[in-house]
């Protein structure tokens, strides 16, 4: 069965309810959201409410747990301290604007969610900020899936989609001063996992303007990533008349592929 | 002249071993620099007298290089040295009583040294740790997933990881590493063959059992003080794979 998976939704309703649309039109019922209902983005209420009334399923991601916790990413998280600043007024904004509904809602939200041998997350098992991204170290990518004990992990935060398969692997240990000799070297195979990333419905940054999201069938195992065009003018139309920073509407529109992205992805904010 | 390191743990307040520690360098040939990877301070003693000693080495003491642990973790978290947080995982596993017991046993005026002690060093393409790079309380033994092994070596970029936490002494190799991986994404497909070079983890023990490593050969010596015999691991043990 066709399962569909969103991320990063970022409070960009054009966007939503276009993906929202290419789902319906495939006829899938089933979707997993990965968190970031909020932020940036200039309709967080209605986006917030539209999941919430769809009854789909969502992981909390960075920015909903910013949201009801206060800030908890640094400056690490950002390229500039000009960037820095945009985030933190964005921040602030959505906070403002958030009703105590929808600040509970994003509150209860889980960390994860876990299907059979799929596993739904924000940033990675560790960290909703930790970035997953499609180069890293193999085997730390491979080590975050098993030790989280998955076969697939999909997660979002990167904003790029990508399917990742790590295969055929092993590593040999030995016991460098052991006794007796014939117990002291091992070689282990290990397994075959993959990391779905689904990209980013509401702020793009894989080069492109269109949402993207995947869709996972579960009998075959076969993932597709989907890209959807939607109403970008309006968005940012919206952005601009909420008073929002007019970076966030031209980076829209123009698919700035390393918008807010730090220079070390990899790092994980231990504030 | 050969180039050593003495790495030491859980002292746990007990000067006559650390005494006892002092005394066994002074005999070991070579240039020594002795590491101290946490645990100094328990509930179990009184651990004002070694706090001391480290902080104020006698004039013949090879000087320690100190890095904290998980008991030092807990009295800075239960001193409110970690924001409001409290040393809540301690009081529900002890018991309040262990909590008392170890505030009771260091003075606070050595509160801001052990607050001001580093996480690890990194020597060389050593880790020298407590825990793990990924907490201070993770326990890495022989029995510990070589990926999980591997993952902690590379979040520190280093090849070699000296971890505490365990109080098990033990020095395994990743002597080789092969993983394919492919990615496809919306610019197409790519595939990438990962080798990683042989990498160590290495138990150093904790008490009197410490470990001698010659920077050198990348030998290690576990050596428990007082008599300075040489532990050798008894194959994989309990290991399952």
């Amino acid at each position: 069965m066709n399962q569909a998976v969103i991320s990063c939704l970022h409070a960009n309703l054009p966007a939503v309810e276009a993906v929202l649309k290419d789902i319906e039109l495939q006829g899938i019922t089933n979707i997993t959201c990965l968190g970031d209902l909020v932020g940036y983005g200039p309709q967080p209420n209605e986006v917030i409410e539209l999941i919430r009334d769809k009854e789909i399923p969502t992981c909390q991601g960075c920015w909903d747990e910013d949201v009801v916790d206060g800030l908890d990413a640094c400056d690490c998280s950002y390229p500039s301290q000009l960037a820095e600043k945009r985030g933190h007024f964005a921040h602030q904004w959505t906070t403002d604007k958030l009703t105590t509904e929808n600040k509970d809602y994003l509150a209860n939200l889980p960390y994860s969610i876990r299907k059979d041998k799929c596993l739904f997350v924000h940033g990675s098992p560790n960290s909703q900020h930790e970035y997953l991204l499609p180069d890293m170290d193999a085997f730390a990518a491979l080590e975050r899936v098993e030790n989280a004990r998955a076969e697939i992990l999909f997660c979002g935060h990167t904003h790029q989609p990508y399917i990742r398969e790590l295969a055929d692997g092993s590593i040999a240990v030995k016991i460098k001063n052991a006794v007796p000799k014939d117990t002291q070297e091992k070689e282990i195979q290990l397994p075959m996992r993959r990391i779905v990333n689904a990209g980013s419905v509401g702020e793009p940054r894989h080069g492109g303007t269109k949402a993207t999201y995947v869709v996972y069938n579960d009998v075959t195992n076969e993932v597709k990533i989907r890209e959807v065009e939607y109403d970008i003018e309006l968005t940012c139309k919206a952005i601009i008349d909420a008073g929002l920073p007019p970076i966030f509407a031209w980076r829209l529109k123009n698919g700035f592929e390393f918008a807010e992205q730090a220079e070390d992805a990899s790092h994980v904010c231990e504030r | 002249m050969i180039e050593r390191w003495a790495l030491v743990s859980g002292l746990k307040g007990d000067l006559d071993t650390y005494e006892l520690i002092q005394k066994d360098l002074k005999k070991t040939p070579g240039n020594i620099t002795l590491f101290v990877l946490g645990d100094m301070i328990g509930p179990e003693k009184n651990c004002n007298r070694l706090l001391h000693r480290l902080i104020n080495p006698k004039s013949n003491d090879l000087q320690p290089w100190c890095i904290y642990g998980w008991w030092e973790e807990q009295i800075l978290l239960e001193s409110g040295y970690r924001g409001d947080q409290r040393a809540e995982a301690l009081r529900i596993n002890k018991g309040e009583e262990v909590v008392k017991s170890l505030t009771n046993a260091v003075d606070k005026s050595f509160l801001d040294w052990i607050a001001a002690l580093q996480f690890g060093f990194v020597e060389l393409d050593c880790g020298l740790i407590h825990g793990s790079s990924k907490d201070v309380g993770e326990n890495l033994t022989l029995d510990t997933p070589p990926l999980t092994l591997l993952d902690r070596l590379t979040r520190l970029q280093v090849n070699r990881l000296f971890t505490a936490r365990s109080k098990q002494q033990f020095h395994l190799e990743l002597t080789e590493g092969i993983v394919n991986s492919e990615v496809e994404d919306l610019n197409g497909n790519r595939k990438k063959e990962q080798k990683v070079p042989q990498k160590a983890v290495i138990g150093i023990g904790a008490g009197k059992n410490y470990t001698l490593y010659d920077v050198g050969t990348d030998n290690t010596q576990f050596v428990q003080a007082g008599y300075k015999t040489e532990k050798r691991i008894k194959g994989f043990g309990r290991l399952s794979f």
